[in-house]
This record gives structure tokens, sequence and C-alpha cells, in this order.
């Protein structure tokens, strides 16, 4: 599945999703396990269908769309974190997923027990942690709160502490779902030039975003969704021209 | 380099090309992690902290132990009634706790279930271990009233371990059948609140498997805790072990796990979209 000329690292294959449309309606034994027929049952949509595309080891790709139209449920499928109806997704390597950052913190355990946890969840061997942890702690500025249980944070300092865990997981591929709306701008600044280093280090990057300047930024390349369909994939200029023809602010 | 591709319905993959980390030992670590961190909360935010694990129990037996011998006069089981009642009572709060516990095995947890993507069975993989570890830590009881108590011990305590493994794989079946069908059906961890309460009259825990009437019979046979309770029972009390119940058990056991692994397979995808 990788030759040695065309590298691949992702590749989604008629990737299709659906979901019900409202969680109120009765739902029978039978619709559970009926997951073989592939029609459109009444109630369902299909977040997204027919995706296909393929990325190269170092490229940065930014999704494009208006809310609903499947950019979140496209990362989810690349991260592993929900299962495809149709088709699928191949990830030729780990991913660091820096979507629902502080998923996965316990609010109970203090700061030091979180980091070693959650990085431990993303795969890295207790020697990794601890060869990482000053450096996370540093680039959080947590260094104060280290022994601090993680409720008692701020919510900017909880969200600092998850992206500085999931962003020295050292994965080949990184997710990012908007998440650098939070934080002051000090703090942005950093998170824009850890995502920059990490490109330099030939990293993938998938960015979900609406802001028109960080997809410019990072981005060589855009997937344009609308419908939950792959309407263009082309130069990320393209794609951020095409959108604001089909939908003017 | 084996692809590990999950197949979740017939058309579709998730594929991820393992690298030296993401191997099935990391599975396994994770599953760990996981474990510590439940114990780490519990023993974290409490003040008595190890002794709610033993206090629970104790107490139950206590008032078993009470009502029985001293109220009303015994007629089931066998002496020393306390070490009776610990041998099974023990096992079943970790049966009790972990097949509660994993009808919200997806709910308590939602966003790390979102974040991290770990092979699915170690949400309940982790509630079997974490109640399992609990139930280990409250097993100096039963020796402190053997013990106290001058009960006889014999080779029959070999098949404690066998309980163990037993009792594990059984739980770990059922939540693998009720996590995913709580999200979807919520009115199920109510019903199993209910069903457990009944479980726990209908198993042989404040009585021997032998103690029951004869019409009553085909109760603990169908019943899968009567086997394993008769392993955990056998060190001190060899006449409660019956090879017939142990058997049935384990094939009950062995079926609940199969049924439990294949629904768990085929409504995974819906249980994430759900959350």
């Amino acid at each position: 599945m990788t030759d040695d000329q065309h590298p691949v690292i992702i590749e989604a294959e008629n990737l299709g999703v659906r979901f019900r449309r409202n969680r109120g309606s009765r739902r029978s034994f039978k619709d559970l396990f009926a997951g073989r027929s592939r029609r459109t049952r009444p109630g369902e949509f299909w977040a997204l269908r027919g995706v296909s595309f393929t990325v190269a080891p170092g490229e940065a790709i930014g999704v494009v769309g208006r809310n609903g139209q499947g950019k979140s449920t496209l990362l989810k499928l690349v991260a592993g974190v929900l299962l495809p109806d149709e088709g699928g997704v191949r990830v030729n390597g780990g991913v660091a997923p820096l979507i629902e950052l502080t998923g996965g913190f316990v609010g109970d355990l203090t700061v030091r027990d979180n980091v070693a946890l959650t990085a431990g969840l993303h795969g890295l061997s207790r020697r990794e942690i601890s060869a990482r942890f000053d450096d996370i702690i540093d680039f959080a500025g947590a260094a104060d709160v280290i022994d601090t249980p993680f409720k008692h944070l701020s919510s900017g300092m909880k969200v600092r502490v998850a992206f500085a865990v999931v962003s020295q997981l050292d994965e080949p591929v990184l997710l990012v779902d908007e998440v650098l709306a939070v934080g002051d701008r000090a703090f942005r600044a950093k998170c824009y030039r850890r995502i920059e280093e990490l490109l330099g280090e030939g990293k993938t990057l998938f960015l979900v975003s609406h802001n028109e300047r960080d997809l410019r930024r990072f981005c060589s390349r855009g997937l344009y969704l609308d419908g939950g369909r792959l309407v263009l994939d082309a130069d990320i200029n393209a794609v951020i021209e095409r959108y604001n023809v089909d939908h003017p602010a | 380099m084996h692809p590990r591709t999950a197949k979740n319905r017939q058309n579709s993959y998730v594929t991820r090309i393992p690298e030296a980390r993401r191997t099935r030992s990391s599975a396994w670590s994770s599953l760990w992690l996981l474990t510590r961190r439940d114990l780490k909360v519990r023993y974290s935010t409490s003040l008595l902290g190890y002794l709610w694990s033993i206090l629970d129990p104790l107490l139950m037996s206590l008032i078993y132990w009470f009502i029985f011998t001293q109220v009303f006069q015994r007629t089931v089981g066998e002496a020393p009634y306390i070490v009776f009642l610990l041998t099974a009572l023990l096992p079943w709060v970790w049966f009790n706790g972990a097949v509660s516990d994993s009808t919200r095995a997806f709910l308590r947890d939602v966003k790390l279930v979102r974040s991290v993507a770990l092979p699915r069975w170690i949400w309940i993989g982790r509630i079997v271990a974490s109640k399992g570890v609990e139930f280990l830590l409250s097993l100096p009881v039963l020796v402190v009233f053997a013990i106290f108590t001058g009960a006889s011990v014999g080779w029959g305590l070999l098949l404690f371990p066998v309980g163990v493994i037993m009792l594990a794989t059984l739980v770990l079946g059922i939540g693998l059948l009720v996590a995913p069908l709580t999200v979807f059906f919520r009115d199920f961890e109510r019903a199993m609140k209910l069903l457990l309460r009944v479980l726990f009259y209908a198993s042989p825990i404040i009585y021997g498997a032998s103690d029951l009437p004869s019409f009553a019979q085909p109760l603990a046979w169908l019943n899968p805790l009567s086997g394993i309770f008769s392993l955990f029972r056998a060190g001190f009390f060899p006449d409660q072990l019956d090879w017939g119940l142990v058997a049935a058990s384990a094939a009950f056991t062995a079926a609940v796990l199969v049924i439990g692994a294949a629904v768990f397979r085929r409504t995974i995808g819906g249980v994430l979209k759900e959350l």
C-alpha cells in the first residue's frame, strides 16, 4: 500500500458515514443490528459520503466548509474515533488528535497524573513520558500547578496543558479541529509556532478552520466539503476562493 | 508489519499500520493505565479510600451472619458461616460492581471515548479490571476471618484462581453486551439494577446451591454464578464443589463472551455516533 515513489500517509476511499436526524425517534433492535443494509432508512442522513483522497507525508491540508457539512466528522474518521458505514480510511502511522482536547483529563487527579495518563493513552511509554514531562509543563507554563487537581485550573490553563501534551506526542499526523480559538493571544502565538515547527519536521497536518488567515498560513492544499460531499480538492487558495464565491459573507 | 484492520460493517474499515508503539502490548498498557486511573480517582477522592472496598462486603456479611445465625437458626450453608458468606459475597461485590458500572462504560467518559482511538473493548475491560483489583485487595478480610474462626483449608483453594478467571470472563462478556445496549436504550441501566438485586438472592451466596429445594434446582443450573461461587468455596467447603455446575457455568460463560463480543462488534459503530 505504500510504494516508495508515491508514499501515502492517509488514504480515504469512498468514505461515508450516516447519522440519525433526531435523537428522540424510536430505535428498534432490528435497526441496531441491520448495519449490513446500505440503503438509507427514514430519519437518517449521510453526514459524509463518497469522499476519497490521498495525502502524502508532510502535506498540510485545510478542510473548508460551512457548519454541519462534515468537516469534524471527517477529522474524527481519520482519528479513528468514529467508524465509517461505507468505504474506509487508512492511516499509515499514529495520529495526534487535537480534538476534544481536555477529554482525557480527570478533574480529581493532579496535572502531573493527568499528563502521564493522557500521554500514556496516546501511546507513549513511561520512559518517553518522563523524558518529555518537563518540556510539556514548560510549554504550557504550568510549573506552578503541577500538583494541583486538574479541576482547579482555569479553563485556559486546561487547554494549554492539553495542547502541550498532544503536541508533544511526536506522531506523524496532526489533526487540529478549531481548538486554537481558545487561550490568550500569547499562547495562541505559541501554538502556531509549535505547529509550524512540527510542519518543519515533516509532519502531516489536517486542519479544520473557518479562519482564512490560519488556513493560508499553514496549509498548501484544501478540501472543500459541502453537503457531506467532497466538492473540491485543490490548492488552498483555489479552495478558499471557491468557498467565498459559493458563500459570500 | 501486519496492518490491523477493524471491520465494523461489511463494507467499511479503519486501518492503522502499527508502528513500534501501536502494538498489541499498548492495548494492555492502556488497559492498565485506565485501571490505575480508576483506582487512583477512587482512592484519592475519599478519605477512607481503600476501606470502602472492604467495608461494603464486610458490613453485608455481618448483617447476614447476624440474621441467619443469631436471629434465625441457620439451616443452610456451612460453618463457619461468616467464611461461607464471604467466599461468595466478595466475588459477588466484584460482579455486581462491574456489571452495574459497565452500563455506564461509554457514558461516564464520553469525552475520553470520543478523543482517543483505543481498541474499544478496553472501555469494558478497564471496569472489569479495576473492580477485579478491588476484589483482590478485599481478600485479606476473608483471610482474617478464616484464621479467626479456624476454618479448615484444603487443596480446593487451588480452584480459587480458576474462579477468578471464570468470573472475570463472565463479567467481561456481560459488559460487552450491556454497555452498547445502554447507550441506545437508557432504560437498560435501571433494568440492570433491578436484575442484579434479584440475582443476588437467586445466587448461592447466603445459601449453597445444594440447599435449593428440588423444584428450584434448575435455577442453580441456569445461573452461571452458582458454578463459579462453588469454585471460590471449594477451598474451605469441599462439599460445595459441584463439577456439573462448574461445567454448566463454563459453558454459559463462554457463550456469553462469544455473544457479547459479537454484539459489541456489530453495534460499536452506532455507539460512537450516538456519544
